[in-house]
C-alpha cells in the first residue's frame, strides 16, 4: 500500500507492505537512529516522537502513523562543524548527554534524547522522579541511568539560567570527605545551592568522588573527564552500528531453532521452504562442511572443548540451530522456516546438572569429532574439571576451631545489551568475505571462522562498528557463520540479527552454579582453611566452560588467605566440575564466573561473623589479602596455561572500605536497632550489608593488545586499535593516553577501532583489560612516535641561530607544542608540515604491543541498603554504594558509569534476574518483561567512590574497573536481608517467596 | 502476518470489516498487542478515527472510550489513586501512550495490574452491534466467543467506588506475582479481586457489604501456583494483601 508519512516535518510518500512497522518502514527511508532491541515494545530502543510524545516505533504500524507527526534523533541537532555551512550544532539535550558522560554503548541514546526532549518541551522544570518517569519505557543496560537523568537535569537547569555544576575540573578528594550517612560532605547528590539566588537547585554534578594519587597530578589528560570521543555520533543516532550498513541486494537471514531439548534429527525436508518465492537459500546439516568448533572467542589454543558444529544432525538443548535460510524479507525468511519439514528423533535429557555425572545419563556429545581440552571428558558430559589445592585445606581444617558448612547456588542470567547480536557479510570486489558484526573480540572471530567457512584467515576481513553493548554475550562467535554460510551459498550480501527471544533461548548466558562452601576458622575469626566446591552447569556446550568457573576460584578464593601464619601459606580449595546439561549453553558474562563465587564466599563470610560474633567488617579486614601478598591462585592456575607467581602491589581495600562505610553510613545504621524500624510501618525492617570483593586485570602472558599511530600535517593523529570498545569509553581512555604522551588535545587523536584489515591486532575486549592491556600498547606506539617528533623538534631549534643546543630528550611536547628547555616553542603543527612536506620528509609514526607478566587485581567495598517487608519477604533495594581501588582512573565520567552501569546489572542479579526452564528444557523468560532488568523509575540510589592507587605495572598505574562493579552487590543484598529480618537466601535472586519462607521457618 | 490494513471512518463500516468471511480481521486499538510476526495471514481494522478517545464524566459513572489511552486515563483527574498506580504498572511510559484502553483489557492476562483493579470496579463493557453492555468479569472468561465480529465502543467505571491496589513484585516496576484490588461503593458493596497468575485475574468476592474478603481471598487463590510462585506462597499473600487494602480504605 501507499501512503504518506511525516517525518521530522517532511512529508514522504512510501510504498510499505499493510504490516510493516514503523520502525522498519524509518529504518528503510535512511533513519537509522531508530534501533531495534526487541519486538515486543519492552526496551524502548525503537523511541521516536508520534505527536511530540514518545512511542515504540517496533509496535506502530506505519500504517497507524499517516496523519500524524513523526520526529526522529535525525532532526535533533547536527554536527557543530559542517565545513562552510553554518551550523546550529547539538541540540543543548545533546550537549548535556554528551559532557555528562549519558552515553555508553549509544544504542538507546537517540530514544532517551528523543524522550528528555518530549518532557522539556512541555515541562522545562522537571523533578528527578518525571525524568526517570520519561525514561520508565527505555532499557539502558549500561548506565544505570543516573548520568541519563543528570543530563537531562543540566540542561534544564541551564535553560533556567542556574549555573551548573562543570565536568571539565578534577574534584581531589582526600580523607576528609569522609563523613557518616547524611553528612553532605559525604553525599554526591547534595542539593547545590543556587548562585545567586541562593536557593536550591537540581544536583547536577556528574563527577564522582575521587582520592587520587599524587603521581598523577602534573598530568593534563590522564585522569579528567573527557568528552567520550564516540559520543557526538552516538548522540546524534548516526548509522554506526552493524545493522545499520545497508548493502544493495541484502538477503535476510532466519535460524530454524529446535523445540526439543536433546533429539537426533532423522530428516529434514528443505524442499517447499526453498520453493517458496524470495527464498534463496535453505541450508541444513547436509548442506555444509561438518568442522567441529568452539564458539568460545578466545586465544590460540583455545582453553576448552571443541564440541560444536555450524549446523548438526543432533540438537542439545531448545534453541538450538536446524536450519539457516535466506530470503528477499524478513517476513519471507520466516515463512520459510515454517515450511521446513524435521523429523525428530527425541533422546532422554539432562535438565539438572547433578544428574549430568551420573553413570548411565545420557551422553551429549558423542560425535567423534569431539576435541578435548585438559581434563574434558564427553563420556562423562564433562566439559571441564579443576582441582587447585593451595597449602592443605584438612591441615586447616584440623587446626580451626569451627568449621563452617555451607550450599548455595546463582541462577543462569543473561548479558541482556539491547543491541542483539547482529552480523552483516558479503563477498568484496576482491571476493575476501567481509563480515561487519557486533563483536567484542574480531580477531578471533576470524581466526575461529576460517576453518568453520573453508577459508584461509587472509580471504576474511572482520569489522567491527559500534557495539550496542556486550557484557560477554559478544565474546562469542554467534551470528557470524550462520550470515557468512549463507553469502557463500548464495553469493549475496546476507544480514542476520538476533530476535529478542533469540538473545534468550540461542545465546549464551552466565554459568549457573551450585557451590558447597567449607571454612575452618578459629575462635578470634582467623580463617584457617577455606574451601569450595562448584557444579558448573556449561549447557549444551562447552563455551567458556573451564576458564569461566576456573575464575570463581581464582577471583573468589583469592580474597581470604587467613590471618597471621596463614597469610603465608594460605590453606585454600578449589574443586569445580563444569558439566554438560541441556540447557542453553553458558558462556561469557561480565564478571566470568567471579560474581558466582562471591555471591557464596561472601554470604558465607557474613555468617561466620555473625555466628562468631564477630563484626563482618573486622572479620573480613582481619584475613583479606594485603599488599606484598601473594595472589594465592597465582602458582596454581592461568586460566588452562602456566601459572605465574603475582604479587600484590597495591591494594586500596582498606581505604575502600572506610570510604564506603562512611558514605552509606554504616557506623550509625548497623547495629542500631532502632535504624532498622520504620515508624508507622510495623512491616517493614531496613537492613544494610556489605561484600568485599576483588578481580583481576586481564590474563598473564597472554592478551595482548596492538596499537599504531602516525602524525598528519595538522598535528593530529591517527591512532589504530584492534581493541574493541563495546560501549565502556575504552577509545576514549586509549586517545587520552595517547595525548598525553603526544601533548596534544584528546579531539586530535582519531582513533579507529577495529578492522582486521587495518588495525593491529588485539584480543579483543574481556578480562577487563583493554585499559591496561591495550592502554600501554597505545603508550607505547604514542612515545615512539613522540621520540621522532622531539627529534625533529630539535633539528629545527637547533636551526634557528645563535640559540643554544638543544638535546631532543630534553623537549617536551605539551599543548600542541614543542618546548624547548630555554622556553622556545615549535607549534606541532608546524613540526607535521616540516616532516611530511618540507625537508628530509618521513612519516613520523609509532607502533606498540604490549602483553602483562601481571594481572594486578582491583579491590572494591559494595554496601547496600534494603527495607524487606517482613509479611511478604519482597526486598526493595534503596542504596547501593561502591568503592573501589582500580588504580588511576584515566577518566572519571566513564569510569564511574562503567560502575553505576555494573551495580545496576548485579542487582538484577540479586533480586530480580534468573532463566528458568520448565521439564521439556523449554525456557520461562524469552522476552524483556518476564526477563525483568531495571528501569529507570525503580533504581535504588548509586554512589561511586574511587580510591586510587598507582599500579607499578602500567605507565598510567591502572588497573581494571569494567568487571568488579558486578561482584558484590548480589551478596551485599543479601547480607543486608539478613541484617534486617534474621534470615539467609542462599540462592539468587532474592525473591519475596524465597525471603517469605525462610522466615516462615525461623518462626 | 498482516496483509491488509483499514482505517474505517464509522463503527457500522468496522463491523463490515470485522464481519469479513474472507479474511481473519482483527482489530487494532493501539496495535501493542497484536502478534505481527505470526504466520497465519490477517487483516486489522484501526479505531483511530472511530472518535472513541474521550472521557467523560457521567453522574457517578466514567465513561472511557474504547481507544482512550493508558497514559490519557492516567492523566485523567477523576480517576482514583491507585487506579493510576495500576496504569503505572501495567506498561512503561512509551507502551502507554500507545496501548487503549480496551485494547489492554481485551489482551491482557491473569498478571495485569489494569485488569485487576478494572474487575474490582466492575467496570461495564458497550460493545457493538446492539450496544450490548457486558460486566467485564463475564468478557474475560469468554473473550473470544462475546467479541467474535464484535466490537467495545466504551468501558465505564463507577465515580462513587473507593479503591485500594496492592502487589508483590521482585522489583518496584515488575510484573505482579501477586496482586489483590478491593472496590467499595457507598452502599457497602465491595468486591475483591486478585492478579498473578492465568489467563485472567478472579473475582473473590462481590458482597452487598464488607466481611469475609480475607478468606474469600484465600479460597480464590487456593490452587494458584505456577511457574512463578507456589500455590501457598500466593494463597496467603493474597489474604495479606485483601487485608491490605482494606487497612487503606479504612484509612
Amino acid at each position: 500500500m501507499n501512503i504518506k508519512l511525516t517525518i521530522n516535518g517532511e512529508s514522504h510518500e512510501v510504498e510499505i507492505k499493510p504490516g510493516d512497522t514503523l520502525l522498519k518502514t524509518l529504518r528503510g527511508l535512511g533513519y537509522y537512529g531508530v534501533k531495534h532491541g526487541c519486538e515486543t515494545g519492552e526496551c524502548g530502543a525503537c523511541t521516536v516522537l508520534i505527536d511530540s510524545k514518545p512511542v515504540n516505533a517496533c509496535l506502530f504500524s506505519s500504517a497507524q502513523a499517516v496523519g500524524h507527526s513523526a520526529v526522529t534523533i535525525e532532526s535533533v541537532g547536527e554536527h557543530p562543524e559542517q565545513g562552510w555551512k553554518r551550523s546550529p550544532g547539538l541540540h543543548p539535550i545533546q550537549d548535556a548527554f554528551v559532557e555528562s558522560g549519558a552515553i555508553q554503548c549509544g544504542y538507546c541514546t537517540p530514544a532517551m534524547v528523543l524522550a528528555a526532549k518530549s518532557l522539556l518541551d512541555s515541562n522545562p522544570n522537571p523533578s528527578d522522579d518525571e525524568i526517570r518517569e520519561v525514561f520508565s519505557g527505555i532499557l539502558c543496560r549500561c548506565t544505570g541511568y543516573k548520568k541519563p537523568v543528570q543530563a537531562v537535569l543540566r540542561t534544564a537547569a541551564a535553560a533556567r539560567g542556574e549555573e551548573i555544576d562543570p565536568t571539565d575540573g578534577m574534584i581531589p578528594a582526600s580523607p576528609e570527605w569522609l563523613g557518616g550517612d547524611g553528612d553532605p560532605s559525604s553525599g554526591l547528590e547534595e542539593p547545590l545551592t543556587g548562585i545567586e539566588t541562593g536557593e536550591v537547585i537540581a544536583p547536577t554534578r556528574v563527577m564522582p568522588k575521587i582520592q587520587v594519587t599524587p603521581e598523577t597530578e602534573a598530568w593534563q589528560k590522564v585522569g579528567k573527564p573527557e568528552k567520550k570521543v564516540d559520543a557526538v555520533k552516538l548522540v546524534q543516532g548516526k548509522p554506526a552500528f552493524a545493522a545499520d550498513f545497508d548493502r544493495r541486494g541484502l538477503l535476510y537471514a532466519k535460524v530454524l531453532h529446535s523445540p526439543l531439548a536433546h533429539a537426533k534429527i532423522k530428516s529434514i525436508d528443505k524442499s517447499k521452504a526453498e520453493s517458496l518465492p524470495g527464498v534463496a537459500a535453505v541450508l541444513t546439516w547436509q548442506d555444509i562442511p561438518r568442522v567441529v568448533y568452539s564458539t568460545a572467542g578466545q586465544s590460540d589454543p583455545i582453553p576448552g572443548p571443541l564440541d560444536s558444529f555450524s549446523l548438526d544432525n543432533k540438537v542439545r538443548f531448545v534453541g538450538d540451530r536446524v536450519a539457516f535460510v535466506a530470503a528477499e524479507s524478513e517476513e519471507i525468511a520466516i515463512q520459510a522456516l515454517d515450511l521446513i519439514d524435521v523429523k525428530y528423533d527425541p533422546l532422554e535429557s539432562i535438565l539438572d546438572p547433578s544428574d549430568a555425572l551420573k553413570p548411565g545419563a545420557p551422553i551429549l556429545h558423542d560425535e567423534p569429532e569431539y576435541v578435548n581440552f585438559a581434563e574434558s571428558d564427553p563420556a562423562r558430559n564433562l566439559a571441564a574439571e579443576i582441582r587447585i589445592d593451595i597449602g592443605d585445606v584438612e591441615v586447616g581444617f584440623s587446626d580451626a576451631d569451627h568449621i563452617f558448612e555451607q550450599e548455595y547456588e546463582v541462577p543462569k542470567v543473561q548479558q541482556a545489551h539491547i543491541e542483539p547480536h547482529v552480523s552483516v557479510t558479503y563477498w568484496d570486489e576482491d571476493d575476501r568475505l567481509v563480515i561487519f558484526t557486533s563483536t567484542q573480540v574480531p580477531f578471533h572471530a576470524r581466526r575461529q571462522l576460517a576453518p568453520v567457512l573453508g577459508l584461509p584467515i587472509k580471504r576474511i576481513r572482520v569489522i567491527k562498528p559500534r557495539i550496542g553493548g556486550g557484557f560477554g554475550g559478544k565474546q562469542e562467535v554467534l551470528s557470524e557463520d550462520v550470515a557468512a554460510h549463507l553469502t557463500i551459498a548464495t553469493g549475496r550480501p546476507v544480514i542476520y540479527e538476533y530476535t529478542r527471544e533469540e538473545e534468550f533461548i540461542a545465546a549464551r548466558s552466565r554459568h549457573p552454579m551450585r557451590i558447597r562452601m567449607k571454612t575452618g576458622v578459629k575462635s578470634d575469626g582467623t580463617i584457617t582453611a577455606n574451601g569450595m566446591y562448584a557444579l558448573s552447569d556449561t549447557g549444551a556446550y562447552g563455551s567458556h566452560a573451564l576458564t569461566v568457573t576456573g575464575n570463581t576460584g581464582h577471583k573468589a578464593m583469592a580474597l581470604y588467605v587467613g590471618d597471621g601464619e596463614y597469610r603465608q601459606s594460605p590453606n585454600i580449595q578449589f574443586h569445580a566440575d563444569i558439566v554438560y546439561t541441556n540447557h542453553p549453553p553458558s558462556g561469557a558474562y561480565r564478571g566470568y564466573g567471579v560474581p558466582q563465587g562471591f555471591w557464596a564466599v561472601e554470604r558465607h563470610m557474613e555468617k561466620i561473623a555473625n555466628q562468631l560474633g564477630i563484626d563482618p567488617i573486622e572479620f573480613r579486614m582481619k584475613n583479606s589479602l594485603r599488599e606484598g601478598e601473594l595472589q594465592p591462585f597465582s602458582t596454581a592456575w592461568s586460566e588452562g596455561r602456566e601459572p605465574s607467581p603475582e604479587t600484590i602491589e597495591t591494594c586500596g581495600l582498606d581505604e575502600c572500605v572506610q570510604q564506603g562505610r562512611a558514605a552509606i553510613g554504616w557506623d550509625q545504621k548497623h547495629g542500631d536497632q532502632d535504624w532498622h524500624l520504620i515508624p508507622g510501618k510495623p512491616h517493614l525492617r531496613k537492613g544494610i550489608g556489605v561484600a568485599l570483593v576483588m578481580q583481576g586485570t586481564a590474563i598473564p602472558y597472554l592478551d595482548m593488545g596492538g596499537a599504531s599511530i602516525k602524525m598528519n600535517d595538522d598535528a593530529s593523529f591517527n591512532l589504530l586499535v584492534g581493541a574493541t570498545d563495546l560501549g565502556t569509553g575504552s577509545d576514549t581512555v586509549l586517545a587520552q593516553m595517547a595525548a598525553e604522551i603526544l601533548g596534544v588535545k584528546v579531539e586530535d587523536i582519531i582513533i579507529y577501532s577495529s578492522d582486521t584489515d587495518f588495525t593491529p591486532f588485539d584480543k579483543g575486549a574481556y578480562a577487563s583489560s583493554t585499559t591496561y592491556i591495550s592502554g600501554a600498547a597505545v603508550i607505547k606506539a604514542a612515545e615512539e612516535a613522540a621520540k621522532r617528533i622531539q627529534v625533529r623538534a630539535a633539528n629545527m631549534f637547533n636551526e634557528e641561530a645563535e640559540s643554544p643546543t638543544t638535546n631532543a630528550e630534553d623537549v617536551r611536547l605539551a599543548d600542541s607544542k614543542a618546548i624547548a628547555p630555554d622556553g622556545r616553542t615549535i607549534p606541532l603543527a608546524d613540526i607535521g608540515l616540516e616532516t611530511l612536506h618540507h625537508k628530509d620528509q618521513e612519516q613520523i609514526m609509532g607502533t606498540g604491543s604490549f602483553v602483562s607478566p601481571v594481572a594486578p587485581p582491583p579491590f572494591a567495598a559494595q554496601f547496600a541498603e534494603v527495607t524487606v517487608d517482613i509479611e511478604t519477604g519482597q526486598v526493595v533495594v534503596d542504596k547501593l554504594v561502591m568503592a573501589v581501588d582500580s588504580g588511576v582512573i584515566v577518566n572519571p565520567i566513564t569510569a564511574s558509569g562503567q560502575v553505576e552501569g555494573g551495580m545496576t546489572q548485579a542487582l538484577g542479579y540479586a533480586v530480580s534476574e534468573e532463566m528458568v526452564y520448565d521439564s521439556d528444557g523449554k525456557a520461562r523468560e524469552t522476552n524483556l518483561q518476564d526477563y525483568h532488568i531495571f528501569q529507570a523509575h525503580e533504581m535504588p540510589d548509586l554512589t561511586t567512590i574511587f580510591v586510587e592507587t598507582f599500579e607499578p605495572s602500567h605507565p598510567f598505574g591502572v588497573k581494571a574497573v569494567a568487571e568488579i562493579p558486578i561482584d558484590g552487590v548480589a551478596p551485599a543484598v543479601g547480607n543486608a536481608v539478613f541484617d534486617a529480618v534474621g534470615v539467609n537466601v542462599d540462592a539468587n535472586p532474592i525473591t519475596p517467596e524465597k525471603v517469605w519462607r525462610e522466615l516462615k521457618n525461623k518462626r | 502476518m498482516i496483509v491488509e490494513y483499514f482505517r474505517p471512518k464509522d463503527i457500522k463500516e468496522t463491523l463490515d470489516l470485522i464481519k469479513s468471511p474472507e479474511i481473519k480481521t482483527l482489530i487494532m486499538g493501539g496495535g501493542t498487542s497484536i502478534d505481527r510476526y505470526a504466520n497465519e495471514p490477517f487483516a486489522v481494522v484501526d479505531l483511530q478515527d472511530l472518535g472513541l478517545n474521550s472521557i467523560k464524566a457521567k453522574g457517578k459513572t466514567l465513561e472511557i472510550g474504547a481507544t482512550v489511552s493508558l497514559q490519557a486515563l492516567f492523566e485523567h483527574p477523576d480517576i482514583e489513586p491507585d487506579l493510576k498506580v495500576s496504569i503505572r504498572m501495567e506498561r512503561a511510559l512509551n507502551l502507554r501512550q500507545v496501548a487503549t484502553v480496551a485494547g489492554t483489557l481485551i489482551a491482557s492476562g491473569g498478571r495485569s495490574p489494569f485488569s485487576t483493579v478494572m474487575l474490582a470496579l466492575d467496570a461495564s463493557i458497550a460493545l457493538e452491534p446492539g450496544d450490548e453492555n457486558i460486566a467485564l468479569g463475564d468478557l474475560l472468561l469468554f473473550r473470544e466467543e462475546k467479541l467474535e465480529t464484535r466490537l467495545v465502543t466504551r468501558i465505564s467505571i463507577p465515580l462513587n467506588a473507593q479503591l485500594a491496589y496492592e502487589y508483590i513484585a521482585r522489583t518496584p516496576a515488575d510484573v505482579p506475582i501477586v496482586c489483590a484490588a478491593v472496590a467499595r461503593w457507598p452502599s457497602g458493596r465491595t468486591r475483591v479481586t486478585l492478579g498473578g497468575t492465568g489467563g485472567a485475574p478472579v473475582l473473590a468476592m462481590d458482597g452487598p457489604d464488607g466481611g469475609g474478603e480475607e478468606i474469600s481471598a484465600a479460597d480464590a487463590y487456593s490452587r494458584a501456583g505456577d511457574e512463578w510462585a507456589s500455590s501457598d506462597y500466593r494463597q496467603e499473600m493474597a489474604q495479606l494483601l485483601v487485608k491490605r487494602c482494606l487497612a487503606k480504605l479504612s484509612n
